[in-house]
């Protein structure tokens, strides 16, 4: 008979077998799933791995872009710092530019303190020469002839020839130092600029040229004159001594022929003056415009030497020009140029 | 002195230029009733009977007055000026002379209200011709008025 406790054992290692068979199953099965769990985690492992190494490579690149900013970034520091410095230079300059004109206008304003003094001075220095130079000769002129109409008849004629030599004299240094004092008181004298009809200004001045004693009266041939802006008074005296020299230097010719006329040239109005008289010769031109140079001898044409230079200051004033041509025994010609008038 | 009928009072300091004017008014005639002085001072003092002129009939006044612009002490300008603020004189006519034509003089003398101008040429005859027209001047003056 069976042992019941055998039975049972029995029954209960079956049981227990069962138990393991599907235990073995089961962790068969189990080892299987670890298996392909382990196969995914290798395939996981190298993803990982993969990755892994790509974000190195990121970290390593930021760390390359990084210093490149740290770089660029000390640039600008850099930069900056020295666009300050070029700001503060900038506004030292601009100081120094100040100061400077500061000082210029100072500078300036003294200078025409001075000026004006100098300027002071110049007219009394003219003042003076005026009233003390020409009382004496004047008093040498007229005792000279007292002594000419008191006492002709004590003296032969060579004694009368000197007393008149003297009072000549004496009268053309009168007319030296009043052409003298005329030209200093041109540079002085202010420039007042307005339209001028020539026209007319020439006509007034022909009206007003002393007529000369002799026979021969000038003929005037003037072409319609163009306008131009100057100082009446000023620019009246051009004409004066240009016209009258025109008619002196004819005085010798059978007929005075004076040509007056205009033509515009760039911004300019060119006037001339063309006579037919003595003419000069052209190689001593440079004298021509001098103060107190003579290109003929007194005993030929008078004169004080002072008219051209006149001129010349006149025109020089107005930004203008003077020039001349001239050819012996021919006649000369004499242009100046003055602004034209604005058409505003 | 009698300076009665005194008709041209004179001015003068150059003793040059009073010897050649008075020399040319006479040529023309009209220096028989002339007074010289010889600077400004006296020439108030004759105008206004002081010093040496005490005696002088106040009321009787030269009927012409010619001053030399630059005198010593008191100038033509400053006896121009007298004059022309003086109502009891102020009618009387005042011709100024001077050496130049130079200089701010011109346009005072005539401010101050002198009558005529003349710059004394350095040319004797000039000089003459324009002391002639003071004469004419003065003649023209002295004719009675209607």
């Amino acid at each position: 008979m069976p042992d019941p406790t055998l039975t049972f054992k029995n029954g209960e290692k079956e049981k227990r077998a069962a138990e393991l068979i599907i235990a073995n199953k089961e962790m068969a099965f189990q080892n299987e799933e670890k298996e392909k769990r382990a196969a995914e985690l290798i395939v996981a492992n190298k993803e990982l791995a993969f990755q892994n190494e790509e974000k190195e490579k990121r970290a390593q690149e930021l760390a390359i872009a990084n210093k490149e900013l740290a770089f660029q970034n000390k640039e600008k520091e850099k930069r900056a710092q020295e666009l300050i410095a070029a700001n503060n230079e900038l506004k030292k300059a601009q100081d120094d530019i100040r100061k400077l004109n500061d000082e210029l206008e100072q500078k300036v304003i003294d200078r025409t303190a001075q000026l004006e003094s100098v300027n002071k001075d110049l007219e009394s220095f003219s003042y003076s020469v005026s009233h003390d130079l020409r009382a004496p000769i004047r008093a040498i002129n007229g005792y000279t002839s007292i002594l000419k109409e008191d006492y002709e008849g004590i003296l032969d004629e060579a004694g009368i020839d000197v007393l008149q030599a003297i009072i000549d004299n004496s009268r053309k240094m009168g007319n030296l130092i009043d052409d003298l004092l005329a030209f200093s008181k041109l540079g002085r004298k202010q420039v007042t600029v307005s339209e001028i009809d020539m026209n007319d200004l020439v006509q007034s001045v022909i009206e007003e040229l002393p007529k000369d004693a002799s026979d021969c009266v000038p003929v005037f041939s003037i072409a319609p004159l163009i306008p131009a802006s100057g100082d009446r008074s000023l620019i009246k005296q051009v004409w004066i001594n240009l016209m009258s020299n025109a008619i002196k230097y004819s005085r010798y010719k059978k007929e005075i022929i004076v040509e007056i006329g205009a033509f515009t040239k760039d911004q300019f109005v060119v006037y001339y003056v063309k006579d037919y008289g003595a003419g000069f010769d052209m190689q001593y031109y440079d004298k021509l415009f001098g103060v107190f140079q003579r290109l003929h001898s007194q005993e030929e044409f008078e004169g004080t030497g002072i008219g051209l230079a006149i001129v010349q200051k006149v025109v020089h004033r107005h930004q203008g020009m003077v020039w001349a041509e001239s050819e012996l025994e021919e006649g000369t010609t004499f242009y100046f140029s003055l602004p034209q008038q604005n058409n505003t | 002195m009698n300076y009665e009928n005194i008709e041209i009072l004179f001015a003068e300091d150059s003793k040059d230029d009073a010897l050649l004017t008075i020399r040319a008014l006479n040529k023309s005639g009209f220096s028989n009733k002339l007074h010289h002085v010889i600077d400004g001072a006296e020439a108030l003092d004759f105008i206004y009977c002081r010093g040496k002129y005490a005696g002088r009939n106040p009321k009787e006044f030269p009927k012409l007055i010619l001053l030399d612009v630059k005198m010593p002490k008191v100038s033509g300008i400053e006896v121009l000026e007298k004059i022309k603020s003086d109502p009891l004189i102020r009618s009387v006519p005042v011709v100024m002379l001077t050496s130049s034509n130079e200089g701010p003089d011109i346009e005072r003398c005539f401010a101050l209200g002198a009558n005529s101008y003349i710059v004394k040429p350095v040319d004797s005859d000039n000089f003459f011709k324009a002391v002639k027209e003071i004469g004419v001047y003065w003649m023209i003056l002295s004719q009675p008025s209607n």
